[in-house]
C-alpha cells in the first residue's frame, strides 16, 4: 500500500526536523517487522500509532538506536543516531518494559540515571524530576516494593533528570489508572510547549488523540499515514464519511435523501436512524437541511460517526 | 442481533462458538508437559541456536564413543588377539564411567531449563490452574528428562556395539561373543540417567536462576572428583573407602560395574569399588531416592 | 564508571552465592590440610597437579568466575535493564570495564584467600610460593573474568557455553593434548606460577613464563576489546 502524503502537519512551521527516519527497513531473518519507512519528526508531540505487532517499537528501537536498522538511516539532530554515545545526554528514553533494578530505592534509581547521564547539580535535578511525578513520599523506599504505576511514574522521573530535549516513549500509560492519565497528559503538553521533542507510541487511540498533534499510523511495518489525524482523514477521500441523522420520519428523509448527488447511499436501521454516506460532507451539510425543510421533516441529530482516529484506524487496518 | 437486555446494552452474534469437541483430562495435561520437557531439553521446536548446546553434548558423547570403536578396530586390525586382550581397551563396560563427567554437565545445563524458568516467570501458575497437580507436573518433567538422558546414554553405546563389531575381523565372531554387552548396557543406562535426572532436577528446584544451578552442579560433581579420590587414596582403609563413596561422579558407574561384572577402568582406582554390591547399590539408591523424594515434596505442594 | 562498578558489586552479591563460593573456594585449603597431615606427603610436582592445578585453577577457580561473571551482563540482558546503561552519553568501555572489575572484585578474594591458605599450607608458610600461588590465581581470576563477561555479553546460554569449556577445554583436553595449554587459560596461571617462583615449581618446557605474560595480557585485554565491540554492535533489548 503507498504511503498517503504528508498532510497539513500541524506542528511543523518551518522549524527543522529534529529526527530523520529515512528508509528504514528492519527483517530478523524472513520476517519483516518494518519496511522502507521515511519520515520527520519536529518539536512537538508526535503519536505513533498502530495495533500491535505494526512494527511500533521496533521503529522506536531504532530511532534510539538501541537496534540496528537493516537499510536505510536513522539521524538525530543531524547526527547518525546507532553508536554515537554523546547524543543521549540530549535525549530521554522510555521503553515498555519495567526496567528497573529491584533492590535500588527510587531516589537512588533517578540519581543513578542522572549520574550517568552528566548531570551536574545532581541532587536539585533529582529533586525536581521526582516532584514532577509526584512520588517524593516513595522515593525513599526500594523500588521492589513499588505498585506498577509508581514504577512506570519513577521511571519518568528517569527519563527527565537530565532535561532531554527529545522524549522517546514506547507505550507510557500502559496500565496507567486515569487519575496517572491525566497528570502525564498534563506533564507531556508541558514539556512539549516547552521546546521538546516527544514521540510517544501507543496502540490506544485515545491517548494519542488527545496529546499527539501529528499522528504517525504503522501497520504492517508500513507507515500508512501521518499528519495531523483530520487531515489523514479528509485525504482518504475514496471513502464515504458516515454521518448519522435522527428524524421523525426516517423512512421518507432516506428516501429523498439518496437522491442527492452527495449521497453515495443510505442505511435505515430498525430504530429509526438513518445513516448517510456521503463523500461530500460540505455539500451534505447545506443541503439536509433544505431537504428537510421542504419536505417537512423535522431532524433531531445530525452527527458524523466517524471523525475519530479509530474509524481512520479501523479503515487503514482492514486495508 | 440478539438483545440480551434493550434497556442497557446488547450483545451481538457475531458468530462466536463454544468448544464442543472431546475435552480431556489430567493424562492429557501429564502427557503435554511430559512432550515439552522433551522438546525444551533437545532444542525441538524453538529456532536453531537452542539446538546448538544439547546437540554439541551429544555429538561429544557420540565422539567418544566413536573413538573407542576406532580404535579398538585399529588395535584389532594391526595387533595379534593375545596383544589386543592385553592391551585391555575400554569397552561398553568402562563408556559410562569415562563419559559420566559429560553426561552431568548435560544434565546440569539441561535440566534447570525444565523447572527454572516456568518458576522465575510465573508460568508454573498457569499449568496449575489446569487439572494438573504440582505433583503430576515434576513428574511429567522427571519422565521427559530421564528419556532424553536415557536416550543420549544409549546411543552412543549403540554406535559403539556397531563400531565394535565391524572393527572386528569377523564382526559374526565378534557379535557371538559379545553379545550380552547389549542388555547389560540397557541396563546400566537406567541407573545412570535416573541418578542424573533427579539430581539436577533437585537442584534446580531450588533456585529461579538456571545459571547458579548449573554452576552449583558441576561444581558439585567435578570437584568432589578430584576431592576425594586425591584424599581415598591418602587416607586408605575403610575411611578411604567411604570417602572414595562420596565422588558423586562415580556412584552410578559403580551399579555399572556391577552389572557388567567387571570395574571399569574410572572406578578400578576409587577404593570404594571394594566395598560389597549391597552396600554400592544401596549407596546409590540412597543417593536417587532421597533426592527425590525432596523434589517431590517440593513440588507435590505448589498451589497456583 | 564508578556508578556502574558500585550497582554491579550489588547485583553480584546475593548472600547464597556467596556462599556457595565461599563452600567452593575452601575446598583446596581442606585438601592441602589433609595432605600435609597425611603419612604419605605428595612431592610438590603431584601436588601441584592435584590441588594446585586441576582443581584450583582447573575447576574452582573457572566456576567460581563463570558463577559471576558471566551473569554481569547476562542478568542485564534477561532482566532487560541494560538499555539503562547503554542509553548514556558515555564511551561503552565505560559500561564493560566498570562491570569487569566488579566481577574479579567480587570472585577474586575468594580464589586469592583459597590460594594463598593452601599453599601456605602446603608450603609450611613459604611466603615466596605463597605469593606466588596467589598472584597467579588471581591473574586467573581476572583472565577468566575477561573471557566470561563477553561470553555473558555474546550469548543467552552463556553458563552452558561456559560450562562447556571448563569441563572440556580445560578439563579433559589441556590435560591431553599439549597444545591445546597455549590456548589454555588454566595453564597460563600455571606458567605464571612457575615463573614466579622457580626454585619451587619445576618450568616445563610447556609454556614459558614471558609466553604466559604475553598471552595473559592478550586474552584479558583481548576479551574485553571484543565486549566492548560487542556492545557496541548489539541490538539492546
Amino acid at each position: 500500500m503507498d504511503t498517503l502524503p504528508a498532510v497539513d502537519p500541524v506542528t511543523t512551521n518551518g522549524v527543522a526536523p529534529v529526527i530523520v527516519v529515512d528508509r528504514v527497513s528492519r527483517w530478523f531473518g524472513s520476517v519483516v517487522a518494518v519496511s522502507d519507512v521515511t519520515f520527520d519528526i519536529a518539536p512537538g508531540i508526535t503519536g505513533l500509532l498502530g495495533p500491535n505487532g505494526a512494527g511500533k517499537t521496533t521503529l522506536l528501537r531504532m530511532i534510539t538506536g538501541l537496534a540496528d536498522v537493516s537499510a536505510g538511516s536513522v539521524t538525530v539532530f543531524g547526527q547518525p543516531v546507532r553508536d554515537n554515545p554523546p547524543l543521549y545526554g540530549r535525549m530521554g528514553v522510555m521503553s515498555e518494559h519495567e526496567t528497573v533494578y529491584g533492590f535500588l530505592k527510587g531516589r537512588d534509581f533517578v540519581r543513578l540515571m542522572g549520574r550517568l547521564r552528566g548531570v551536574t547539580d545532581l541532587d536539585a535535578a533529582v529533586d525536581r524530576a521526582i516532584g514532577l511525578v509526584d512520588l517524593a513520599d516513595a522515593a525513599h523506599r526500594p523500588m521492589g516494593t513499588y505498585s506498577r504505576g509508581m514504577r512506570q511514574r519513577m521511571r519518568l522521573a528517569a527519563m527527565l533528570v537530565h532535561d532531554p530535549e527529545i522524549l522517546i516513549l514506547d507505550e507510557p500509560l500502559n496500565g496507567a489508572d486515569p487519575r496517572q492519565r491525566v497528570h502525564f497528559q498534563i506533564l507531556l503538553r508541558q514539556l512539549a510547549a516547552e521546546g521538546r521533542t516527544i514521540v510517544l507510541s501507543s496502540h490506544i487511540l485515545e491517548e494519542v488523540e488527545q496529546l499527539a498533534d501529528t499522528v504517525l499510523l504503522i501497520v504492517n511495518g508500513k507507515l500508512a499515514a501521518s499528519g495531523g489525524f483530520r487531515a489523514i482523514r479528509a485525504a482518504l477521500d475514496e471513502r464515504p464519511y458516515h454521518v448519522l441523522v435522527v428524524s421523525d420520519s426516517p423512512r421518507k428523509l432516506a428516501a429523498a435523501v439518496i437522491q442527492l448527488d452527495s449521497v453515495d447511499a443510505v442505511n435505515v436501521d430498525p430504530d429509526g436512524t438513518i445513516v448517510v454516506l456521503s463523500r461530500n460532507v460540505r455539500d451534505l451539510q447545506i443541503e439536509l437541511p433544505r431537504l428537510a425543510q421542504s419536505a417537512s421533516i423535522s431532524l433531531r441529530r445530525v452527527e458524523p460517526l466517524d471523525d475519530s482516529l479509530e474509524s481512520v484506524f479501523g479503515y487503514l487496518a482492514e486495508r | 442481533m440478539t438483545q440480551a437486555n434493550s434497556a442497557e446494552g446488547t450483545v451481538f452474534d457475531i458468530g462466536y462458538q463454544k468448544y464442543t469437541g472431546p475435552r480431556e483430562g489430567r493424562n492429557r495435561a501429564r502427557l503435554s508437559v511430559f512432550k515439552d520437557g522433551v522438546r525444551t531439553s533437545l532444542g525441538f521446536g524453538r529456532g536453531a541456536r537452542a539446538k546448538v548446546l544439547p546437540w554439541f553434548f551429544i555429538g561429544v558423547l557420540v565422539a567418544i564413543a566413536l573413538v573407542m570403536a576406532l580404535v579398538a578396530g585399529a588395535a584389532k586390525g594391526l595387533g595379534s588377539p593375545e596383544d589386543v586382550a592385553q592391551l585391555n581397551l575400554p569397552s561398553h563396560s568402562d563408556y559410562y564411567g569415562i563419559a559420566s563427567i559429560i553426561f552431568f554437565v548435560f544434565a546440569a545445563v539441561g535440566a534447570p531449563e525444565l523447572l527454572c524458568p516456568d518458576r522465575r516467570d510465573g508460568v508454573i501458575n498457569l499449568y496449575l490452574v489446569r487439572p494438573l497437580t504440582g505433583s503430576d507436573y515434576i513428574a511429567a518433567r522427571w519422565c521427559a528428562f530421564f528419556m532424553v538422558m536415557l536416550a543420549v546414554a544409549w546411543l552412543p553405546q549403540i554406535i559403539l556395539a556397531i563400531g565394535l563389531t565391524m572393527g572386528d575381523p569377523e564382526p559374526a565372531g565378534y557379535f557371538r561373543d559379545n553379545w550380552l554387552d547389549i542388555p547389560r548396557f540397557l541396563a546400566a543406562g537406567v541407573p545412570l540417567a535416573a541418578y542424573t535426572t533427579t539430581l539436577a532436577l533437585v537442584t534446580a528446584a531450588f533456585t529461579t536462576r538456571r545459571a547458579y544451578a548449573s554452576v552449583f552442579l558441576v561444581g558439585l560433581f567435578v570437584i568432589t572428583t578430584p576431592f576425594t579420590t586425591g584424599l581415598a587414596m591418602e587416607i586408605g582403609g575403610t575411611a578411604g573407602q567411604w570417602i572414595s563413596m562420596f565422588n558423586l561422579s562415580n556412584i552410578p558407574v559403580h551399579v555399572n560395574d556391577l552389572i557388567f561384572g567387571d570395574v571399569s577402568e574410572i572406578t578400578s582406582v576409587a577404593p570404594a569399588a571394594e566395598l560389597s554390591a549391597w552396600i554400592l547399590v544401596g549407596w546409590y539408591l540412597l543417593w536417587t531416592l532421597v533426592p527425590a523424594g525432596i523434589l517431590w515434596i517440593r513440588y507435590r505442594r505448589l498451589t497456583p | 564508571m564508578n556508578s556502574v562498578y558500585t550497582l554491579t558489586l550489588r547485583q553480584l552479591s546475593g548472600r547464597w552465592r556467596l556462599v556457595i563460593m565461599s563452600v567452593l573456594a575452601s575446598l583446596p585449603v581442606l585438601m592441602a590440610v589433609i595432605l600435609v597431615r597425611s603419612v604419605r606427603a605428595p612431592s610438590v610436582e603431584e601436588f601441584e597437579l592435584v590441588v594446585l592445578n586441576a582443581m584450583l585453577a582447573g575447576s574452582v577457580s573457572p566456576l567460581v568466575v563463570l558463577a559471576v561473571a558471566s551473569v554481569a551482563f547476562a542478568n542485564e540482558i534477561e532482566d532487560r535493564t541494560l538499555a539503562n546503561l547503554t542509553l548514556s552519553p558515555i564511551p561503552r568501555w565505560q559500561i564493560v570495564v566498570p562491570k569487569l572489575l566488579a566481577a574479579v572484585t567480587v570472585s577474586g578474594p575468594f580464589i586469592a584467600i583459597s590460594a594463598f591458605l593452601t599453599s601456605y599450607v602446603a608450603f609450611n608458610g613459604d611466603m615466596t610460593a605463597t605469593v606466588a600461588v596467589t598472584l597467579s590465581a588471581f591473574v586467573g581470576v581476572a583472565l577468566y573474568s575477561s573471557a566470561f563477561v563477553w561470553l555473558g555479553l555474546v550469548t543467552t546460554r552463556a553458563i552452558g557455553f561456559g560450562l562447556l569449556y571448563v569441563v572440556l577445554w580445560e578439563g579433559y583436553f589441556s590435560g591431553f593434548v599439549s597444545g591445546v595449554r597455549f590456548l589454555s587459560i588454566r595453564y597460563h596461571s600455571i606458567a605464571l606460577m612457575r615463573g614466579f617462583d622457580t626454585r619451587r615449581f619445576v618450568a616445563t618446557d610447556d609454556i614459558s613464563f614471558g609466553f604466559a605474560i604475553g598471552a595473559s595480557v592478550v586474552v584479558f585485554v583481548g576479551f574485553l576489546l571484543l565486549s566492548v565491540r560487542r556492545l557496541r554492535r548489539m541490538d539492546v533489548p
